[in-house]
C-alpha cells in the first residue's frame, strides 16, 4: 500500500446525523487515522457548496482519496463521486460511510451513536486508502429492438422506434396482430370502438418497412447484454416445420399483456354451470356481434354485473385490476342502447373511478338507471337459478351495504368482470430475458415509481399489463416510455459500462461452473475450448455471489477486493 | 330471507314527480344537512336507497317521507343533483296512493287528466242536481234566502253532513291502512298499546301547530302553511256548524268576522304558494306535479267563489249570488269527495298520524340501545 493523502468530510444533514452524532468529535477522531491530512463537518455536504469544498480541497490539498460520512451510497455517492471527476481524480478514489441510515436515524443513546460513526469512518478510511483507480469501459450499442407481443402495446412501441428510424423485429404468439384489445368492442369512458384504435396501429406497423411481423413466433433463447443481444425466435405455422431465425438487437421490448381470470374457479357464481352466466370477455363478444341474448335466443330484461371476479379477493387476486370498473360502466351504457327496457345492475365492493373522464363516466352510468349494490369484500354474492314464479332465469343474493338489507336481485343475464392476471407462460420469458416476477407473477420494473419501464437488467424493458394490470393510456404510454428510453441510448451509439465487475483469472478457475448457476443475471458464460468461465462484465452487476462461491478463489470483484473488505473490517472492528 | 329487489318501481314513482333518484351515490350529504333528521329516522339517504332497489314493501312501512318538509336543504347540498328533497315528495304521494284501497289515488297522481276529467264530472253532475234540486223543492233562482230561497241552508247543511260523512270514512280506512303498514304489518314494528295513549295528545299538537314545519329552518313557509291550514279548518267548522248564520240576512259576527279572516287567509296564501311554484323561488317550488297545482287552484277557485256568492248576495244580487252559490258548490264537492281522501289534501291526517307513529317508534327503539357511557369508559363484553 502507497502512502497516500485522505480527506474526511463529516456531514450534519441539517440536523439529521448531527442530532444524534457529535460531528465535531468525528472530525477530530477522523483526523487522528493514518494518511488522513484533513477532515471537516459541514451542514450539508451534498450541497454545491459542500461539493466544491471536496473539489478544492483536492486542488489545493494534494488529497488523492477521499471518504464523506454521510447518507447511503444509494442516496449521493454519484454525486460525489462526480466531484472527485471534477477535481481530476479518478473516481473510485471514493468511500462514503452510512452514518445515518446505518446510524442517526437508527439510534438515540448519543455517546454510543458517535462512537459508531467513528467506527464506520475509520472502515471506511482504512478501505479507501487500498482503493484502486478503475477506468469504465464503452460498448457499442446495436440500433435494432427486439418487441416481444403485438398488442396495443408492442405496435405503439414499435412504431414510436421505426418512425424514429430503426429496425424492430415484432414477435407476436398469435396468428394475428392486436392482443386482447381486439377482443373488446367499445371503450371506456368515451365509448370509442377498440376496433378503430387497432386497426390504424396495425396498418402503420405492417405497411413500415423498417418492421419485421413475426406471426405464430416465440422467443425462444436470449444470450449477451445491453446494446449486444442474440435473439432466437422460432416461428411455428400450420403447414410449415418449425423454423429458427436468429439476429441482433440492442435492447427488448417485453409487452407480453395478461390473461383473464378464469371464472370457473369461483364456484358460487355457477360459471359453467348455469346457462346465462357469461365473463366480460364473452359478453365483448356478445357486443362485438351485436347479439347481446340468452343462450336460447331470448332477450333480457335485467342484466346483472358482478365486479372484483378474482380480484380483491384473500384467495385469489389481492390486487385490483383496474379496467373493470369502467368496462362495467361501458357495458351498462352497451346494454341501455342495444335493449331499451333492460336493467343494468352493478354489484360492486368499491367503484374505482380514477381516470381522466372517469368521474363523469360514473355519474352518466347513473343517469341511464343502472342499479349500483355494494357488497363488501370477501362476502361475495350467491347466484342461483331461479323459480319459474319469478319473472327471471336467476336471482342473485347479496348482502347490500347501503341499505344493510340482504337482497336478492332478478337477473337474466349475469356478466363476470373477471380481472386481469399475468400470463401463465410469464415465467418462461421471465427466464427467457432474465428479469423477475412478483408474488403475482407480474414482472419487476426497475423501481415502481421512478423507473417504471426499466427492468433490473439493461437493455430489457416491460410495457403495459405484463407489468401489472392498467388501461390503454397507462399501457399506451409505457410502451411510448419504453421506446423512448431506447431511442435516447440508441441516440448515444455508445453505452459506458460501470467498472465495478467481477473478473476470473482464467489461470487458476478450475472450470467448476458453480458460478455460471449462481449468477443471478446470466453474466457469466462459459469458454467450452478453455474450459473456464468468463463474467460478461456489462451484464455483471457486482454482486459478488460468484465471488464468495468460487472454491479456488480465482474470481475477483472490482472494488471489492478481499483486501479492501478485510481492511474496512477491521477499521470498523479495531 | 332476501328482500326482492325491484329495478322497476323507480319507473313507476317517475309518474309521482321524482326524477334523478338514480344519481345518488350514498354519499350522506342529504342526511347530514336535514334538521330533522335524529339517531332513529335517518333521511333521506336511507330513501333514496330504498327506492332506487326498489323496496316496496319497506318504503310502504316507512314513516321518513312524512317527517320530512322539504325545505330543500338536501336538494341544494346534493353534489349528484339526484334531488333527495323532490324524492321524499313523490314518496309522499306514492304512499298516499298506497294507503288509498279504491285506486282512484294512484289514478289520479299517474293521470292528471283523469284527476281533472273526474272532478268536471262530478262537478257538473254537482250543478245539474243542485239546480234540479232547487228547483224542484219550489227554489226560486232569483231569491237567495228565506222560505222560496234557491239553495236553503238547512238543505246544504244535510248535504254537508252527508259528504263529510263519506269524506271521513275515506279518509278514516286509508289511515288505519297507514297505521296497518307502518306499526302492524312486520312484527318487528309493533308497540305496546299502553304507547298509543300516552302520545295520543301529539295528534292535536301536531295537527292544529305544525311545530315541526317550524323547525325546518325558515319561519316564513311553515307560517304560510299554518295560516292556510288554520283558515281552511276555521272555515270548516263555519261551515258544518253555523252555515245558517254564514247564509242568513242578518249580520252574526261571531260566524261572520272569523269567515272574512279565514277567506283572507285561503285567498292570500294559495295566491302566495302559487306566486312561488310560477317564480320557482325555493327548492320546494322547482319542481311541481301536476297535483300541486291541481289542489292551489282548486282551493282558490273554492274560496273566491264563495266570497263573490256572498257579496253579490249581501249587494243585492241574488240571482248572480245564486248562479255563483252553484258554481262554488260544483268545486266544493270535488275537492271535498275526490281530493281530500284521494290526493294533496290527505295529508292533514297523515302528517300527524306519523309525527305520533314516529314518537311511540322512537321510544321502543330507544329503549333497546344501551344508554350512552360516560366519556372515556369503555364497555366491557361479556365472556
Amino acid at each position: 500500500m502507497q502512502p497516500c493523502k485522505i480527506g474526511v468530510y463529516v456531514c450534519q444533514c441539517g440536523t439529521n446525523i448531527a442530532k444524534v452524532v457529535d460531528c465535531e468529535d468525528v472530525v477530530a477522531f477522523a483526523a487522528t487515522l493514518p494518511h488522513v491530512v484533513l477532515s471537516k463537518t459541514y451542514k450539508y455536504m451534498c450541497s454545491n457548496p459542500g461539493q466544491d469544498m471536496i473539489v478544492q480541497d483536492i486542488q489545493s490539498h494534494g488529497l488523492d482519496r477521499v471518504v464523506v460520512a454521510a447518507c447511503s451510497p444509494r442516496m449521493h455517492e454519484r454525486t460525489f463521486r462526480n466531484a472527485l471527476q471534477v477535481a481530476g481524480l479518478n473516481p473510485y478514489f471514493f468511500e462514503m460511510a452510512n452514518i445515518r441510515e446505518h446510524c442517526s436515524w437508527v439510534h438515540e443513546d448519543h455517546v454510543a451513536a458517535t462512537e459508531k460513526a467513528k467506527a464506520l469512518v475509520r472502515g471506511a478510511v482504512f478501505r479507501v486508502a487500498r482503493h484502486e483507480a478503475l477506468e469504465r469501459k464503452t460498448v457499442d450499442m446495436c440500433p435494432e429492438v427486439l418487441v416481444l407481443g403485438g398488442g396495443v402495446s408492442g405496435l405503439t412501441a414499435a412504431l414510436d422506434i421505426a418512425e424514429a428510424g430503426y429496425r424492430v423485429r415484432l414477435v407476436e404468439r398469435q396468428g394475428a396482430l392486436g392482443g386482447n384489445l381486439a377482443r373488446i368492442d367499445l371503450t371506456a369512458p368515451y365509448l370509442n370502438a377498440a376496433r378503430d384504435l387497432l386497426t390504424e396501429r396495425i396498418t402503420r406497423v405492417t405497411e413500415n418497412e423498417r418492421i419485421d411481423v413475426l406471426l405464430h413466433s416465440r422467443l425462444v433463447n436470449l444470450e449477451g447484454f445491453i446494446g449486444n443481444y442474440r435473439a432466437t425466435v422460432e416461428t411455428r405455422d400450420a403447414d410449415n416445420p418449425p423454423r429458427k431465425t436468429e439476429f441482433l438487437v440492442g435492447n427488448v421490448i417485453v409487452a407480453t399483456g395478461y390473461q383473464e381470470f378464469d371464472a370457473g374457479r369461483i364456484t358460487h357464481y355457477g360459471y359453467g354451470k348455469l346457462p346465462n352466466v357469461v365473463t366480460s370477455f364473452e359478453f365483448e363478444q356478445m357486443l362485438r356481434q351485436g347479439r347481446v341474448q340468452m343462450d336460447d335466443g331470448r332477450l333480457p330484461r335485467f342484466v346483472s354485473i358482478v365486479h372484483c371476479v378474482g380480484s380483491r379477493s384473500q384467495e385469489f387476486h389481492g390486487y385490483c385490476s383496474r379496467v373493470c370498473c369502467m368496462t362495467a360502466l361501458k357495458y351498462a351504457h352497451e346494454v341501455r342502447s342495444a335493449i331499451p327496457g333492460c336493467r343494468v345492475s352493478d354489484i360492486y365492493i368499491d367503484m374505482h373511478a380514477f381516470g381522466k373522464g372517469h368521474e363523469d363516466f360514473y355519474r352518466r352510468s347513473s343517469e341511464v338507471k343502472t342499479l349500483f349494490l355494494m357488497y363488501r369484500k370477501g362476502d361475495r354474492p350467491v347466484i342461483r337459478k331461479a323459480q319459474p314464479s319469478d319473472g327471471c332465469d336467476m336471482l342473485i343474493e347479496v348482502n347490500e351495504q347501503l341499505s344493510g338489507e340482504t337482497i336478492e336481485i332478478p337477473s337474466d343475464l349475469v356478466v363476470l368482470m373477471v380481472g386481469m392476471e399475468a400470463r401463465s407462460d410469464a415465467h418462461e420469458v421471465a427466464r427467457l430475458v432474465n428479469i423477475s416476477q412478483d408474488k403475482e407473477g407480474w414482472f419487476i420494473e426497475s423501481h415502481p415509481k421512478l423507473d417504471p419501464v426499466a427492468t433490473t437488467t439493461d437493455g430489457i424493458y416491460i410495457a403495459g399489463t405484463c407489468a401489472a394490470p392498467k388501461d390503454i393510456p397507462d399501457t399506451v404510454a409505457q410502451a411510448r416510455a419504453s421506446a423512448a428510453r431506447i431511442l435516447a441510448k440508441v441516440a448515444r451509439g455508445k453505452i459506458e459500462v460501470d467498472a465495478v465487475y467481477a473478473e476470473v483469472d482464467e489461470a487458476r478457475c478450475s472450470g467448476c461452473r458453480i458460478c455460471n448457476d449462481l449468477c443471478p443475471y446470466s453474466a457469466i458464460e462459459f469458454d467450452l475450448e478453455k474450459k473456464v468461465s468468463r463474467v460478461i462484465s456489462a451484464v455483471c452487476k457486482a454482486c459478488g455471489a460468484c465471488g464468495s462461491a468460487c472454491p479456488s478463489g480465482a474470481i475477483k470483484a472490482r472494488h471489492f477486493t478481499d483486501a479492501q473488505i478485510f481492511a474496512q473490517i477491521e477499521g470498523v472492528l479495531r | 330471507m332476501a328482500i326482492r329487489v325491484n329495478p322497476l318501481l323507480i319507473d313507476d314513482l317517475e309518474r309521482y314527480g321524482a326524477e334523478d333518484v338514480q344519481k345518488c351515490y350514498h354519499c350522506g350529504n342529504c342526511s347530514a344537512v336535514c334538521p330533522h333528521t335524529d339517531e332513529t329516522f335517518v333521511f333521506p339517504r336511507r330513501s333514496m336507497r330504498l327506492l332506487q332497489m326498489g323496496l316496496e314493501r319497506k318504503i310502504e312501512g316507512s314513516l321518513e317521507p312524512w317527517l320530512c318538509y322539504y325545505c330543500g336543504q338536501c336538494s341544494t347540498q346534493c353534489p349528484r343533483d339526484a334531488e333527495p328533497g323532490e324524492t321524499m315528495m313523490s314518496l309522499r304521494r306514492w304512499l298516499t296512493s298506497r294507503y288509498d284501497f279504491t285506486g282512484i289515488s294512484r289514478l289520479f297522481y299517474r293521470s292528471p287528466k283523469a284527476e281533472v276529467l273526474a272532478m268536471v264530472a262530478l262537478g257538473l253532475v254537482v250543478g245539474v242536481g243542485l239546480v234540479a234540486w232547487g228547483l224542484g223543492n219550489g227554489g226560486d233562482i232569483r231569491v237567495y234566502d228565506g222560505e222560496r230561497a234557491f239553495l236553503k241552508s238547512h238543505h246544504v247543511h244535510v248535504f254537508d253532513w252527508g259528504m263529510a260523512a263519506v269524506l271521513v270514512g275515506l279518509l278514516g280506512t286509508n289511515a288505519a291502512r297507514m297505521w296497518w303498514f307502518i306499526m302492524y304489518r312486520d312484527k318487528e314494528s309493533r308497540v305496546p298499546w299502553w304507547l298509543y295513549v300516552k302520545h295520543v295528545l301529539l295528534l292535536p299538537y301536531h295537527f292544529f301547530t305544525q311545530k315541526r314545519y317550524a323547525e325546518c329552518g325558515e319561519r316564513k313557509p311553515w307560517l304560510l302553511h299554518l295560516a292556510l291550514m288554520l283558515s281552511y279548518v276555521t272555515m270548516l267548522v263555519l261551515i258544518m256548524f253555523f252555515l245558517g248564520h254564514m247564509q242568513s240576512d242578518t249580520w252574526h259576527w261571531q260566524a261572520h268576522l272569523p269567515g272574512y279572516l279565514a277567506t283572507l287567509g285561503l285567498l292570500g296564501a294559495t295566491a302566495w304558494m302559487m306566486r312561488g311554484r310560477l317564480k320557482k323561488i325555493t327548492p320546494l317550488h322547482r319542481h311541481s306535479h301536476e297535483s300541486d297545482w291541481v289542489f292551489l287552484v282548486q282551493l282558490f277557485v273554492v274560496a273566491f267563489t264563495g266570497i263573490l256568492q256572498h257579496v253579490l248576495h249581501r249587494t243585492g244580487q241574488p240571482l248572480a249570488g245564486n248562479v255563483v252559490y252553484v258554481v262554488h258548490m260544483m268545486a266544493a264537492v270535488p275537492m271535498l269527495v275526490l281530493e281530500v281522501p284521494f290526493s294533496k289534501w290527505a295529508h292533514l291526517v297523515y302528517r300527524p298520524l306519523a309525527m305520533y307513529f314516529a314518537a311511540m317508534r322512537r321510544e321502543v327503539l330507544r329503549a333497546k340501545v344501551p344508554a350512552p357511557l360516560p366519556a372515556g369508559a369503555r364497555r366491557v363484553q361479556a365472556a
